[in-house]
């Protein structure tokens, strides 16, 4: 009897030590943007310490394989998730985002959509949201050391959804990224280095331009795109990024893309 | 008189198969309001159910999950409901919505595929499972963990009896076991495999507290026969099948393979005698129905079996008392069950 009760005690020991350590093990003091491979779709993880920025949760349910992956196990709350704009391929995901994590902030545009999908995610903002936030033009956020300038939309009434896509400049010390939704032909008006684009509407080629290009001189694009019939990413997309020489990765070749930064230097994982 | 027996039980057997065959045609407009029995599988842009025996297709929303009773309506077409549309959705209390909040106990404290993994371990639950996981299990041979399967509810009943023996005589707790394994049986989803362990569970015990000595073949020979007079379309169903295959393999195999394996460590050696006496008699039929057998298997099972007996207390301990510190011990042991399986799947 002292003996079996003796393996138990030692079983639950080894248990705790072990659960402490992988708890410990699983956060660090760099900044990691992750560009989860979800197929055809957006979803973009930041990460620093216990603190998150979600931006588009994909088509469906996958994107909860890469906030398993990337998000300390303990941690049950994301600070903040941006919907760029209401297409099933950037909320699919976030129905089950919802129903499994606390939502600190949810930006996302006042826009009626009436299909049964979007409004079983509407259903959910009530319980699990803390606060609504509607992008603007302008707005600056904080969250910890990360920051977020919200460059569209603007206030002027849009004729499609991918107009209203909410652009993000997410900063990290020195490390600046571009996330742009499915926004077609957004350009800043002047020179504004960015080290790291997403590049807009899975490489629609009414999505990036050359003029964004020239503004932001990116070190890295990224293209979120998974198989589809709409031909993305498109030939002049690819043959614009190649003779700009900026390096591209795309998530349905990669798989994830991680980058990391201490906030001076940065890499890709 | 035993030959009239024999002859009686054989006809009874035959005419369920007969009064119980489906009746439709093709094209005609079915609706059918039933109670769904058996767990709706979640694909990324649908869910199916099944109803008699119907497979239906339906859109992810408004979510169905076992127990509920819904009215859907469509065209059968070659054992199949086409076009179906879902008319009202009633979800029942009690013992199916306790399984509901189980399982979203697990999916909020948890992350993916982690909550996955302990739903399916302590109540069969795939619904959720992720969809790289789940091929990485199908793909290592460990699938039969996550799957309802008869080694959860005999794995109850071991656990339960112990635990009962403790404070009340043997009778008593005889009779309070079996009361707790149907009640398991229907909290996990009364499917077929789930099923056959409950009834033989459930009749080695009570010959137990009666004294007297259940034959493990007559047992096993009645269970079939009961199981198909009650439901004559599980004879064409796989997993019924396959958990019969497994016990009868295990029947014959598993005392000589743990003979042969006697030199190795016994944490080793009791997953791995199993799982190699059960794959005897399941292999083949794993290979003809789903095109895969994985050689590794084996060993793959030996390295992360012996998490699912700790994962299951843990997860069905700190579920009933809602604790979720507790609930983080379980962390280390799905952690390595992942990556071990991970790491094979390559």
């Amino acid at each position: 009897m002292v003996h079996k009760y003796s393996r138990l005690i030692l079983g639950i020991e080894f248990l705790v030590a072990a659960a402490v350590w992988l708890a410990a093990s699983s956060v660090d003091d760099k900044f990691h943007l992750i560009a989860c491979n979800v197929g055809q779709g957006d979803a973009i993880l930041a990460v620093y310490g216990r603190t998150e920025i979600l931006v588009d949760g994909g088509p469906d349910r996958k994107v909860l394989d890469c906030l398993g992956k990337y998000m300390p196990f303990w941690d049950r709350t994301i600070e903040l998730v941006i919907l760029t704009h209401p297409e099933k391929d950037h909320y699919g995901g976030l129905t089950d985002v919802f129903t499994r994590y606390h939502i600190d902030n949810f930006m996302f545009n006042d826009l009626q959509v009436s299909s049964p999908d979007y409004q079983a995610l509407l259903s959910l903002v009530g319980g699990s949201v803390g606060r609504v936030i509607r992008p603007l033009k302008g707005q600056h956020l904080r969250l910890g050391l990360m920051s977020l300038d919200i460059e569209n939309p603007d206030a002027t009434p849009k004729t499609e959804l991918n107009l209203y896509s909410v652009v993000a400049e997410l900063r990290f010390g020195g490390f600046s990224s571009l996330l742009t939704g499915d926004i077609p032909n957004f350009t800043f008006g002047a020179k504004h280095h960015v080290q790291y684009i997403k590049v807009p509407h899975h490489g629609s080629k009414n999505g990036l331009t050359a003029s964004l290009l020239e503004e932001t001189t990116p070190d890295l694009a990224v293209i979120s795109v998974g198989v589809n019939t709409y031909g993305h990413p498109s030939p002049e997309t690819l043959k614009m990024l190649n003779e700009y020489g900026v390096k591209y990765l795309r998530t349905d070749q990669v798989g994830d893309v991680e980058i990391i930064s201490d906030g001076k230097n940065w890499k890709v994982k | 008189m035993k030959i009239f027996v024999y002859v009686f039980l054989l006809l009874l057997l035959i005419f369920r198969f007969y009064v119980t065959r489906p009746v439709y045609k093709n094209g005609q407009t079915l609706t059918l309001t039933q109670k769904v029995l058996q767990e709706p599988v979640r694909y990324a842009s649908y869910q199916s159910v099944t109803l008699t025996g119907l497979k239906i297709y339906l859109p992810l929303y408004p979510e169905i999950v076992y127990g509920d009773e819904i009215k859907v309506t469509g065209i059968y077409e070659d054992g199949k409901l086409t076009k179906a549309k879902l008319i009202s959705v009633v979800s029942s209390g009690g013992l199916f919505n306790f399984r509901k909040q189980l399982i979203e106990f697990y999916q909020q404290n948890l992350p993916e595929p982690h909550a996955s993994l302990v739903a399916g371990i302590v109540l069969g639950s795939k619904s959720s499972i992720p969809e790289t996981f789940w091929n990485e299990l199908k793909l290592t041979g460990v699938a039969h963990v996550v799957v309802a399967s008869g080694t959860n509810v005999t794995f109850v009943a071991g656990f339960l009896i112990s635990l009962f023996t403790l404070c009340f005589p043997r009778r008593k707790s005889v009779l309070l076991v079996i009361i707790a394994i149907w009640l398991y049986a229907v909290i996990s989803g009364l499917e077929s495999p789930i099923i056959r362990a409950a009834i033989m569970a459930s009749v080695a015990l009570s010959a137990q507290a009666l004294g007297k000595l259940a034959l493990a073949w007559k047992t096993l020979i009645l269970t079939v026969y009961m199981m198909l007079v009650y439901q004559p379309a599980w004879i064409g169903d796989v997993g019924f099948i396959m958990t019969f295959v497994s016990v009868i393999s295990l029947m014959l195999f598993q005392k000589k393979m743990e003979i042969i394996l006697s030199f190795l460590p016994k944490v080793i050696k009791e997953g791995l005698s199993t799982s190699l006496a059960a794959q005897i008699g399941v292999a083949p039929i794993l290979f003809v129905t789903f095109g895969q057998f994985n050689i590794l298997s084996p060993l793959i099972n030996a390295l992360v079996l012996w998490t699912v007996g700790p994962i299951m207390m843990i997860g069905a301990i700190s579920a009933l008392l809602r604790i979720r510190y507790l609930l983080y011990l379980v962390y280390p042991l799905t952690w390595w069950f992942i990556n071990i399986v991970g790491l094979f799947s390559v």
